[in-house]
């Protein structure tokens, strides 16, 4: 598992895609959102306002709906030509109601801005 | 001056770092470094840095820190650190007799982190004293949890670890959160200065550094700057007249300045000149 792994929303995805980046560029990532769907080996996260991804699940991945999770997973194509999130390991954060997202946002923004305190890239 | 001298004496005392001369940081330091700077030995505008800092870091940032020659202290941005701060997520825990060796991982790196074992005085940091112990729970670490963690940067042969003074468990990801945005304010701190656009570090700085100033300071700043003069500035009287100001207003604006460290009395008290550093 690679060390570097940013925090993202989910409109970067394609900005670590193992194909469209370079070979320094972490394709693992990691991602903040309330569990919202769950189909037996995928499951659906919601990061705040910026829309879902789809989460490919390990078989001892145990997800419960509606909590806040923090998912570390590499960057993959899903179903219907979309990108989403090969499951690495997870982090339960307990109620999405005592986090708020709009710091998470500035952290990803930092994170893209100040790329050296965070991570490697190309 | 005297205090400024002193200023920098005590500060300078701390030793001075060959090597040091280039960091990033030197060159915008807070006005009160660039004073004693000015006004005391060069050579040891380095060495004015207190040493006590607590800096909220990433652990990228522990594994890129330099040290300029062998057993000097750790830099990051240029800066010296003494003892860092970070939280991230326990990977695995090592119980040893002496120490506890924790592997922690924030998302920007993974690093040792070795907190000694003393039997004899439970966290002192804790208020509830006695309580501590296994099984207790509140102020267990977990694997898989997330711990905060405060301590030195050391290393042992060619490997980095720290030497932790606290570890201690942190469930809230808004604290995660917030102390990743500390990390990155520090880190901009210190490569591209204090907020508010001040460059400082040259003369240009007295722009920004006069933020707050009144426009009379500020003229009497262009004045000082742009007018012919020699080493000892210019008379208040001939600022007033450049100006077409009443000398009061002169005189008041230029107490301003020089609380703010920009300008200084020079011949006598109704002599100023521009405080220039670099």
């Amino acid at each position: 598992m690679s060390l570097q792994t940013p925090r993202i929303l989910p409109d970067q995805l394609h900005s670590f895609h193992p194909n469209s980046t370079g070979q320094r560029t972490p394709h693992t990532v990691r991602i903040l959102g309330t569990v919202s769907a769950l189909h037996g080996d995928t499951a659906t996260v919601t990061c705040g306002g910026h829309g879902d991804v789809t989460l490919l699940l390990k078989p001892d991945s145990h997800l419960q709906m509606g909590k806040l999770i923090e998912v570390v997973g590499k960057v993959t194509d899903v179903e219907g030509g979309k990108l989403g999130l090969r499951v690495l390991g997870t982090t339960d954060w307990g109620n999405p109601a005592d986090c708020d997202y709009k710091i998470y946002e500035q952290v990803v923004n930092a994170t893209q801005k100040i790329k050296t305190i965070f991570y490697d890239a190309e | 001056m005297d205090n400024f001298n002193s200023y920098g004496g005590q500060s300078g005392g701390g030793g001075f770092m060959p090597g040091e001369t280039n960091s990033p940081s030197g060159g915008k330091v807070r006005i009160a470094h660039a004073i004693s700077r000015h006004s005391t030995d060069i050579s040891r505008k380095t060495g004015d840095r207190d040493n006590k800092t607590l800096r909220p870091v990433t652990i990228k940032q522990i594994l890129d820190a330099s040290s300029p020659y062998p057993e000097a202290p750790y830099q990051i941005d240029g800066a010296d650190v003494a003892n860092v701060l970070f939280i991230g997520q326990v990977r695995n825990i090592s119980a040893q007799s002496t120490n506890v060796t924790y592997k922690i991982d924030d998302g920007t790196g993974e690093v040792e982190v070795k907190k000694w074992v003393d039997s004899a005085m439970a966290d002192s940091m804790d208020t509830d004293e006695g309580t501590k112990g296994p099984g207790d729970g509140k102020n267990e670490v977990k694997l898989n949890g997330h711990a905060r963690v405060f301590g030195a940067i050391k290393s042992f042969g060619n490997k980095r670890y720290i030497g932790a003074h606290s570890v201690r468990p942190m469930t809230d990801i808004n604290e995660l959160n917030c102390h990743l945005l500390e990390a990155t304010m520090v880190h901009l701190f210190f490569t591209r200065g204090p907020p508010g656009g001040a460059s400082g570090g040259n003369a240009q700085g007295g722009d920004a550094v006069m933020g707050g100033a009144d426009d009379y300071a500020k003229k009497i700043y262009n004045v000082l700057k742009t007018e012919p003069q020699d080493d000892t500035g210019l008379h208040l009287q001939q600022i007033a007249t450049k100006l077409n100001v009443p000398a009061t207003d002169v005189a008041r604006a230029g107490e301003e300045l020089m609380g703010a460290g920009v300008i200084f009395s020079t011949m006598d008290e109704q002599t100023w000149a521009i405080l220039e550093y670099e």
